[in-house]
C-alpha cells in the first residue's frame, strides 16, 4: 500500500556543495563542501562560526543562498529527505504538558507510523536511551538531563540513517554522558552517520571519528584529529617525555633543529618541536644512540582543543 | 509489520501523520489559556443575552440591532476566531516547538493544513455554541434567527479564522496584530463611509445578515440603512467571505511552505 509513494532515495548520505548562506548582508556561511558517511563526526567552531547555520540547513529549516545541501539525493529542505534524518536541536522547548513518553509516540505517529508500531519503537528507542522507566511524568518535570535524552529518543524513533545532534551532552551528567556516548558509538557502528556539535571539545576527542573545524562560515580542516595535526606539520608540537637522565636527554634534544625549545618538569622533559614526523623519527635515533630509558611519551597539545585552536590562529 | 523504513514518504504516512497533528494540536488549544478566555465569553455573552431578554420584548429587529452586531457580530466573532487562529503556527514557533514539525517528513503545507483544520474546528465550536447559547437565552427573539443566521455565523468564522491563521504563519507577534485588527481596525473600516467599509470582514457578515433578515422581515437597523450602508447582495457577500477564507488559507500555506522558521 505504501510502496507505490515511497521514493526510493539514493546518492551519497549527505553533500554539502558550495554551500553558503547569508543573511542580508551577513555571511554565515561560505562556499561549504563536506561530505558525511557513516560514523560520528563532530562540528567544532567558535560562536558565529556557522554551525547552527550548517545544522539548520541540513535539518531543512534554512534553505542555502548558493549551492547544495542534499541527503540521499533528495534537497534537504524538502519533506522527502526527512525521513532519513533525526534531528536533536539544541532548543531546551517541547511540549511541557506531555509525557516524555506521549512525545515521543507523538513524533513517530508524525512520521507515518500507524499506533502499534508507533508505540513498538517509543519504547525501544526510550530503552536505548535509558528512559524506559521514567518517561511518564510531564516532560516540564524532567531535569537538562532527561529531557536531552528525551530529544535523543524522538530523534531515533524512525531510525534515520543521519542523526543531527546539536549539543546532545549538554546538561547530561557524568554518569549519563558515559551511557550516552557508548550509545553513540553504536550507533555509529551500525552504520549511522552522526553530525554532532558540542563546544565541549574534550567530547570530541573521544566521540568523534572525525572532526569539521568551522570558522568564519569556512571549514578550516575536517577529517581525523590525526590527519588534521599531521597537515599542520610546520606549526609547533609540545611533547612529554618521561625518560632516565632529563637533563641530559633536554639538553641533546635541543642541539636538533626540530626542537625549537625545551623545560624540565620533573623526571620529564616538555618539548615544542616542528615538523612532528621527522622529530619522532629523530627522537628515536637519539633514544637508541644514547640509551635512554624511556617510560612516557605524550603529545600534549594535539587534542581538539589545540589542534582548533592552531587552525583558529594560524596563518599560513 | 513493516518496518520503519516502509513508512518513509509514503502517502498514507503522509495522511497519517497530519491528522495526528490535527488531533494534537487541537487537544492542545482545547487546554490552553485561550480556552479559559474563549469559555469566559460564553458564560459573558450568555448572562448578557439573559439580562437583555429580561429588559426587553421578544423582538427580532431589537435583538439584531442590540446583541447579534454589536456584541456577537463585531466582538465574540472575531475574538474567537482570534483565539483560535492564532496560536496555530505562533506558538510553537514561540515555544521553539516547531523545530520539531519542521524535522518530520511531513511536508509542509500538510503540516499548515493540519494546524489550520484544528484551529478552524475549535474556532467553529466555540462561535456556533455561543451563537447557540447567545440565541437561546435571549428568548424567542433569539430563537427566531438561530436558524437563518447560522450560515452567516459559518462563513464569516471560516474568513476570521483564514485571516488570523495568515498572521500566525506570517508574523512574530501575530496576536498582537491580530488583537489590533479586530479591536481597532474592523471596527473603524467597517463604520467607513462609502465603499471603504468593503475591506472589512464584518461588512461582508452584516451585508449576509441583513439578506437573510430581509428574508424574515426584518428592516435595516438605524445608521444602517441600505443608503448609507451601500450594502451588497446576500449573495455576493457569501461568495466574498469564501473567497476570503480561502485565499487567506492558500496564503497562509503558501507562506509556511517557503518560510524559514530559523
Amino acid at each position: 500500500m505504501n510502496a507505490p509513494f515511497t521514493i526510493a532515495a539514493s546518492g551519497p548520505l549527505t553533500e554539502f556543495t558550495a554551500v553558503s548562506k547569508w543573511y542580508g548582508p551577513v555571511i554565515a556561511l561560505n562556499d561549504v563542501t563536506l561530505h558525511l558517511g557513516p560514523g560520528i563526526t563532530g562540528l567544532v567552531g567558535p560562536n558565529g562560526a556557522g554551525k547552527s547555520t550548517l545544522i539548520k540547513l541540513l535539518t531543512g529549516q534554512l534553505r542555502p543562498s548558493l549551492g547544495r545541501v542534499r541527503i540521499r539525493g533528495l534537497t534537504a529542505w524538502s519533506a522527502a529527505a526527512k525521513a532519513w534524518m533525526g534531528s536533536c536541536p539544541d532548543v531546551d522547548a517541547f511540549y511541557d504538558e506531555m509525557s516524555g513518553r506521549a512525545f515521543v509516540r507523538i513524533m513517530a505517529r508524525l512520521h507515518g507510523f500507524p499506533a502499534r508500531l508507533a508505540a513498538e519503537r517509543t519504547e525501544e528507542v526510550l530503552g536505548q536511551v535509558g528512559m524506559a522507566e521514567r518517561a511518564d511524568r510531564p516532560l516540564g518535570s524532567y531535569s537538562k538531563g532527561m529531557r536531552q535524552r528525551i530529544k535523543l529518543a524522538q530523534a531515533l524513533v524512525h531510525d534515520p540513517e543521519l542523526l543531527v545532534l546539536d549539543e546532545p551532552l549538554n546538561g547530561v551528567d557524568p554518569i549519563g554522558r558515559a551511557e550516552l556516548t557508548v550509545l553513540f558509538r553504536q550507533l555509529a557502528a551500525g552504520g549511522k552517520a552522526i553530525l554532532l556539535s558540542s563546544h565541549i571539545l574534550e567530547d570530541m576527542d573521544t566521540l568523534a571519528d572525525r572532526i569539521v573545524f568551522l570558522s568564519r562560515g569556512r571549514i578550516l580542516a575536517s577529517g581525523s584529529l590525526a590527519e588534521i595535526r599531521a597537515l599542520l606539520d610546520d606549526h609547533p608540537l609540545k611533547v612529554r617525555i618521561g625518560a632516565s637522565r632529563p637533563r641530559e636527554l633536554a639538553a641533546r634534544l635541543l642541539r636538533s633543529e626540530l626542537v625549537l625549545a625545551a623545560e624540565l618538569a620533573g623526571d620529564e622533559v616538555v618539548v615544542q618541536v616542528r615538523r612532528p614526523k621527522r622529530f619522532f623519527a629523530s627522537l628515536a635515533e637519539i633514544v637508541i644512540e644514547e640509551s635512554y630509558d624511556v617510560e612516557r611519551l605524550q603529545v600534549i597539545d594535539a587534542s581538539t582543543q589545540a589542534v582548533f585552536d592552531y587552525l583558529v590562529n594560524w596563518n599560513p | 509489520m513493516k518496518t520503519p523504513a516502509a513508512y518513509r514518504s509514503s502517502l498514507t504516512g503522509h495522511i497519517r501523520g497530519s491528522a495526528v497533528l490535527a488531533l494534537v494540536s487541537l487537544r492542545r488549544m482545547v487546554r490552553s489559556r485561550q480556552s479559559v478566555v474563549c469559555a469566559l465569553l460564553l458564560v459573558s455573552a450568555g448572562l448578557a443575552a439573559a439580562a437583555w431578554s429580561l429588559r426587553h420584548a421578544p423582538v427580532v429587529q431589537e435583538f439584531v440591532s442590540e446583541v447579534l452586531l454589536p456584541v456577537y457580530v463585531s466582538f465574540l466573532l472575531p475574538m474567537f476566531s482570534l483565539c483560535c487562529a492564532t496560536p496555530s503556527i505562533a506558538a510553537d514557533r514561540e515555544e521553539q516547538t516547531l523545530v520539531y514539525l519542521l524535522a518530520t517528513p511531513l511536508p509542509r503545507p500538510m503540516v499548515c493544513v493540519a494546524k489550520c483544520a484544528a484551529s478552524l474546528a475549535l474556532a467553529m465550536a466555540w462561535t456556533m455554541a455561543t451563537w447557540a447559547v447567545l440565541t437561546w437565552f435571549a428568548g424567542p427573539a433569539g430563537r427566531a434567527v438561530f436558524w437563518p443566521f447560522c450560515p452567516v455565523v459559518f462563513w464569516s468564522t471560516v474568513a476570521y479564522v483564514g485571516l488570523f491563521h495568515l498572521f500566525s504563519v506570517a508574523l512574530r507577534r501575530a496576536t498582537v496584530v491580530a488583537l489590533v485588527y479586530a479591536l481597532f481596525l474592523e471596527t473603524l473600516l467597517g463604520n467607513m463611509p462609502g465603499i471603504a467599509k468593503r475591506v472589512a470582514i464584518s461588512f461582508y457578515t452584516e451585508c449576509m445578515i441583513l439578506d437573510a433578515g430581509a428574508k424574515l422581515g426584518l428592516s435595516p437597523t438605524v445608521g444602517r440603512e441600505p443608503e448609507l450602508l451601500l450594502p451588497v447582495s446576500g449573495d455576493v457577500a457569501w461568495t466574498v467571505l469564501c473567497a476570503l477564507g480561502f485565499l487567506f488559507f492558500a496564503a497562509g500555506v503558501w507562506r509556511f511552505s517557503r518560510e524559514e522558521y530559523a
